[in-house]
């Protein structure tokens, strides 16, 4: 049996446990209600009506997205042990590293489906106050896709290694820096220190670039996307995705479960 | 009980096995196990016992390669425990196990069955046969969060078997069962032996030990201070045999006391507690002075005296230092 054949056997029992534990549905079900709310808040303007559903839509998608990315991320490796289900688990014939990705992969699957719903709700409301639905509000789904799996990877690192507590004050801090690495690198280009604008583009290149999966003013603004403005930030988001995974997969593999 | 050859073949060989944990804000190290060194051969029940906190769920962990020894060495079935050739060979059952208690019994069979290389099919058809061998056939599609804790014991095993493993460790598999709980476990280990599986088992409980194992090795604070067969475990100082008379005359009684004998008097009878060796003897001069005999039995030394005995003097030498 190939590996590939253990990590999707593991994936489908960890999209299985997301489904059947029904945690995860509160968090859509809020993520529902925000989206619902862009349709009240829309209603009580006269002017871009259609705008200010679809970017609190939008915004909705991708902040409950996260939220669950990083906080089902993080207890993602850590139950399994507290519940010692890893024990049995890990005495079969396969390897941590395969243990790790499937936890992944059916994260990231789960994951994709709740954006699904959502997407689909965000759909249902943009077509009753007929606001405009193009390829770019596809595409800013689409890297909403990539940033979610991005994400999950670096939850997946910390929750590989750490406690719940200080994992999440990680992936979460990652989270925050990340959509500010942009800004934090022009203020830094900026300075008369060498030293000063060297760092801040060495931080701009190591930690993730989170604003480069963001395509909503695109979309919004029905304003034209490039297919490199989607391929490349894939690309990105795949080879970083791929490196957070070899560390947690290192982490992982010398870990004692005491 | 198996009385075990020597000819059998090492399936577990365990060499030198030292683990430090780190412990507290300044990593101190704290030695769980010190050289420890024994080998399980092929077939047998093999008991691993100690107290709480002596090592023997470290030790299990580190043949499980759960965590890594800080130095010596293990192997299983000739595989070395770092790599992962040896999974294919064993089986394993966590003490106080938990499963994904979403899914039933059949669907978690069927899971590990996968995940063990099984195909799709030959996995449902394993699942089937092992409910069946542990009896869970009529709670195979109950979800496990529905289960006794003695189904869930039974539903480990079950999974420990899932690939037909050569080897299965057991950890304190009789932990928090009820005596039928306990008997229904202990016959399935006993019908893993008659299949020809070898069985590690960690244990505190030392009537199961007696009943159920053919080798044991005591550990105490990280070290073994036994390895042997029960049988010649429980053979361990000098057998001596109690010999109840009614009608022993008083100084005949007193003469076997003078000869090194221990007298106890129950009712009208007297007990009378002499080497083996003398027994026949006690026994031909007590008939010949007109003494009736009520019973004779011969008294060994019980596993839990020289367990304690074998804690006892682990304490005695921690206190010297």
């Amino acid at each position: 049996m190939t590996s590939l054949v253990r990590v999707g056997i593991l994936a489908a029992n960890t999209l299985r446990e997301a489904i059947r534990n029904r945690v995860l549905y509160t968090l859509v079900f809020f993520a529902v209600l925000l989206i619902g709310t862009g349709v009240l808040l829309s209603t009580l303007s006269y002017v871009e009506r259609e705008r200010i559903l679809q970017d609190v839509g939008l915004a909705a998608i991708r902040l409950f997205g996260a939220a669950i990315a990083i906080f089902v991320g993080i207890g993602l490796i850590h139950s399994e042990v507290d519940r010692r289900t890893i024990y049995t688990i890990l005495s079969k014939p396969l390897s941590r590293t395969e243990f790790l990705l499937g936890k992944y992969v059916g994260l990231v699957i789960t994951l994709w489906l709740q954006l699904l719903i959502m997407a689909g709700v965000f759909a249902v409301c943009s077509l009753l106050v007929n606001a405009p639905l193009t390829i770019a509000h596809a595409a800013a789904l689409v890297l909403t896709a990539m940033e979610l799996a991005l994400l999950a990877s670096i939850a997946t690192l910390f929750s590989a290694f750490t406690t719940p507590m200080l994992a999440s004050l990680f992936t979460v801090g990652l989270y925050l820096i990340g959509h500010l690495t942009r800004n934090l690198r022009d203020l830094g280009q900026r300075s008369q220190v060498v030293a000063v604008r060297e760092l801040s583009a060495l931080l701009h290149q190591v930690l993730p670039d989170l604003e480069t999966f963001n395509l909503s003013t695109q979309a919004v603004h029905t304003l034209p996307v490039a297919t490199s403005d989607v391929l490349l930030p894939i690309a990105y988001g795949v080879g970083y995705a791929t490196l957070v995974l070899f560390l947690a997969s290192v982490a992982f593999e010398r870990r004692d479960f005491r | 009980m198996n009385s075990t050859g020597g000819a059998r073949a090492e399936v577990v060989r365990v060499e030198g096995l030292v683990k430090d944990f780190r412990v507290g804000v300044a990593a101190r190290r704290r030695r769980v196990l010190d050289g420890i060194s024994f080998s399980v051969r092929e077939g047998e029940i093999f008991g691993f016992v100690g107290p709480n906190g002596a090592g023997k769920t470290t030790t299990l962990k580190i043949l499980m390669g759960l965590i890594f020894a800080t130095s010596g060495r293990a192997a299983i079935v000739g595989h070395d425990v770092r790599e992962s050739g040896f999974r294919k060979h064993v089986g394993f059952l966590p003490e106080n196990p938990y499963f994904y208690d979403y899914l039933t019994g059949r669907e978690i069979l069927e899971f590990y069955a996968r995940l063990s290389g099984l195909s799709r099919g030959f996995a449902r058809t394993r699942a089937e046969t092992l409910l069946d061998w542990v009896g869970l056939k009529g709670a195979a599609d109950s979800r496990l969060r529905t289960y006794s804790k003695g189904m869930l014991q039974r539903i480990g095993i079950a999974q420990a078997l899932v690939h037909d493993p050569r080897v299965v460790f057991l950890d304190e598999p009789m932990s928090g069962l009820d005596p039928l709980g306990r008997k229904e476990i202990r016959d399935l280990v006993l019908r893993l032996r008659e299949q020809g599986k070898t069985v590690f088992m960690n244990t505190h409980i030392l009537t199961d030990v007696e009943t159920l194992c053919d080798r044991v090795a005591i550990i105490v604070k990280g070290q073994i201070r036994y390895e042997g067969t029960t049988h010649q475990f429980l053979g361990v100082g000098t057998p001596e045999t109690d010999i109840v008379f009614a009608g022993l005359s008083p100084e005949l009684a007193t003469r076997f006391e003078e000869r090194g004998a221990k007298l106890r008097g129950v009712a009208d009878r007297l007990e009378v507690r002499v080497a083996e060796k003398d027994a026949s003897g006690v026994l031909r001069e007590a008939l010949g002075a007109g003494a009736q005999v009520v019973s004779v039995a011969v008294h060994r030394a019980s596993l839990e005296s020289i367990f304690l005995s074998a804690v006892g003097d682990a304490q005695a030498k921690e206190n010297d230092r």
